[in-house]
């Protein structure tokens, strides 16, 4: 009941029309973000973080605007699997399967329709979810103390890779290289500058928010140079669109299939959206059986894995606005931006900033209901806007994104700094480091370094102390499985998707 | 050619080693050192780093191809481009400085001269009237002001 209350008193906040502008602007600009490919969700987000900040908006209208456009993305990725053949971001892989076939048989528009019906529903039910879970999960965290927040910590890293991830080594190498630079400054607790060299602009630490417009955006802006890819791709023309009740009722048992699983998905850490719509994806293979005409452009194989990525997208909100620990690269950016607003994600925030976060709950609902009216009669626009070739888009977004970075300090050595971090970025990616470790670990490097040091405080240096606890044991036993388990079962899981990519 | 991976983890292991250097190099805090300093933590990154850097020296993933050198300093150009406009927001202004990192960037990128300097100079200008008049953050004029 308390539960509902709590609700509807965010709901209050999201239907203000301010908040329902904030709405519909960051569902309009995530669909966009989502449907080029190449910019993805990630880099998107990063990129609106300091236009919101130097606008100086309150904290419940950014995470309002940041959360429709995270929503936004998700729904926008698919436009490009549909039409291109190619995934804006890498969950929506899966709906390229049946959705490009869609394409080619000119049902382009019953796709992209049917898509955005299982886009709603996956986000809906897993809101639902959101919000019968994250109230309990937030109570039990209360239990947490310093060790078993280290032990968290550690484990977010280890799973980071996920059950797909190739080489954890590599992982725990961009992990590491992450926390270093969180180290950077001067040291809270005792004062002692840290590898400042005695640079006046370190003694504040690295801005975080440049690291990953830095690292997103410029390194991105580098491959797509060098692989010349100005000219986009050739896409498929959109038919018009004749959609009867019968057959969004045929694909619905598929989609709430999909959006169940794909929220379990999201919750749990490793697994991710990816992940999410490759099970939702296979599991439906294999209910419809023979009577499908999967990879050939089955509806229902359109309808499982969107609602799967979608129910993931939310789910994966749980364990950030809980816990403070994100579980994929685009939350990670998200929690990016609760800290630069002080907001600090946790058990707390459900307490302390309850009507931010039910404000941002109930926005999600509102979100998803504009994303749904917006994206079925409004498909056309996006898809014109999706044939702007990306020879004159990328250097547009690289306008917007270092004037989002000088309007935050008015200051070139943010910018230079930016273009650093592009350098290294694209240093790292090609060397096939991933890139969300380094963030997360900027991130989470602060307050894993204060849990680490209050344990040892508390028990007098004694390192056994990390371990005393069931539920911290029982944390760093799930954060090894974690590291050891993709290296067994990974290959087997990699070699399945690539066998349903290729078509078996 | 595993090249890359045993580079990058030589290049990684040194930074491990100097950075963990560093840290024992630290002065003890004001008021005495507790069981925990400001070292511990990077004292166990380093490690963390070192271990991961030793893995890819060891057993390095196959390369992925760095482009020709011709491409590596047309990146470079275009870093440069993008430092130089950060430089010239101040002095020359915002809309000339973006008018040329836009049309320089739409041009490398494979457009024809007169329409990246098209799409430069209108998203420019653009760009300048909604942050200065809709959203009211300032940006430089800088030679367009007299």
């Amino acid at each position: 009941m308390e539960t509902i209350n709590l609700l509807m008193q965010g709901f209050a906040v999201a239907l203000t029309p301010e908040s329902i502008m904030f709405a519909i602007i960051g569902s309009i600009l995530g669909t966009l973000i989502g449907a080029l490919p190449g910019l993805g969700p990630a880099n998107g987000v990063a990129i609106l973080i300091p236009l919101a900040f130097s606008l100086g908006l309150s904290p419940t209208s950014s995470l309002i605007l940041l959360t429709s456009v995270y929503a936004g993305a998700m729904y926008g990725g698919r436009i490009s699997s549909i039409l291109l053949n190619i995934p804006g971001d890498e969950p929506a892989m899966m709906t390229c399967l049946d959705g490009y076939p869609m394409a080619l048989k000119g049902k382009a528009a019953e796709a992209l329709a049917i898509s955005a019906i299982a886009s709603f529903i996956g986000s809906l039910i897993a809101t639902i979810g959101l919000v019968i879970l994250a109230p309990i999960l937030a109570k039990f965290a209360l239990k947490f103390g310093p060790a078993e927040y280290f032990a968290l910590f550690a484990l977010a890293f280890a799973t980071l890779g996920g059950i797909t991830g190739k080489n954890q080594f590599k992982t725990l190498m961009a992990a590491a290289l992450g926390l270093m630079i969180a180290s950077v400054g001067i040291d809270i607790s005792s004062g002692v500058q840290r590898y400042t060299f005695n640079t006046l602009e370190l003694f504040e630490g690295v801005d975080f928010i440049i690291a990953i417009v830095g690292l997103f955006a410029i390194s991105e802006l580098l491959f797509f140079i060098e692989k010349h890819a100005g000219d986009g791709m050739k896409k498929v023309a959109v038919n018009r669109l004749k959609l009867t009740m019968k057959d969004v009722i045929k694909v619905l048992p598929s989609s709430i299939r999909g959006a169940l699983l794909g929220f379990v998905a999201g919750v749990l850490p490793g697994a991710g959206a990816s992940l999410g719509s490759f099970v939702s994806y296979t599991l439906e293979k294999k209910i419809v059986g023979a009577n499908g005409e999967f990879g050939k452009g089955d509806p229902r194989g359109v309808a499982a894995p969107e609602a799967g990525n979608n129910g993931a997208a939310s789910g994966a909100l749980v364990p950030m606005l809980t816990l403070g620990v994100p579980g994929s690269g685009t939350t990670a950016v998200l929690l990016a931006m609760l800290i630069s607003l002080n907001v600090t994600p946790g058990p707390m925030l459900f307490q302390q900033n309850a009507d931010l976060v039910w404000g941002v709950i109930a926005a999600l609902f509102v979100g998803n209901l504009v994303l749904l009216l917006l994206n079925i009669p409004m498909v056309g626009i996006f898809v014109k806007l999706l044939s702007i070739p990306p020879k004159y888009l990328m250097p547009i977004v690289t306008l917007v994104a270092s004037v989002g970075i000088y309007s935050v300090s008015h200051s070139a050595l943010d910018l230079y700094f930016m273009v650093a971090f592009g350098v290294v970025g694209y240093i790292l990616r090609k060397v096939d480091i991933p890139l969300v470790p380094v963030i997360l670990g900027m991130l989470l490097g602060p307050e894993m370094e204060k849990s680490l040091r209050h344990a040892l405080v508390l028990s007098d240096g004694d390192w056994g102390a990390l371990f005393n606890s069931g539920l911290s044991i029982g944390l760093w036993v799930v954060a090894i499985l974690g590291l050891v388990l993709p290296m067994i079962i990974g290959p087997i899981v990699r070699s399945k998707m690539k066998q349903a990519k290729t078509g078996d | 050619m595993r090249l890359n991976d045993r580079v990058f983890g030589m290049l990684m292991l040194i930074l491990a080693f100097g950075y963990g250097w560093e840290a024992t190099q630290f002065p003890e805090p004001f008021g005495g050192g507790e069981s925990v300093g400001p070292e511990t933590f990077p004292i166990i990154l380093s490690f963390l780093l070192g271990i991961s850097a030793v893995y890819l020296l060891l057993k390095p993933d196959p390369d992925e191809a760095w482009p020709a050198s011709k491409m590596l300093l047309e990146l470079s150009a275009v870093a440069l481009a993008i430092l130089v406009f950060a430089w010239a927001i101040e002095p020359l202004g915002f809309i000339p400085a973006a008018i040329m990192i836009v049309s320089y960037l739409c041009w490398r990128m494979g457009a024809k001269p007169k329409n990246s300097l098209l799409t430069g100079t209108i998203s420019s200008v653009v760009m300048f009237l909604i942050f200065n008049n809709v959203l009211e953050l300032a940006l430089p004029l800088g030679l367009l002001e007299f």
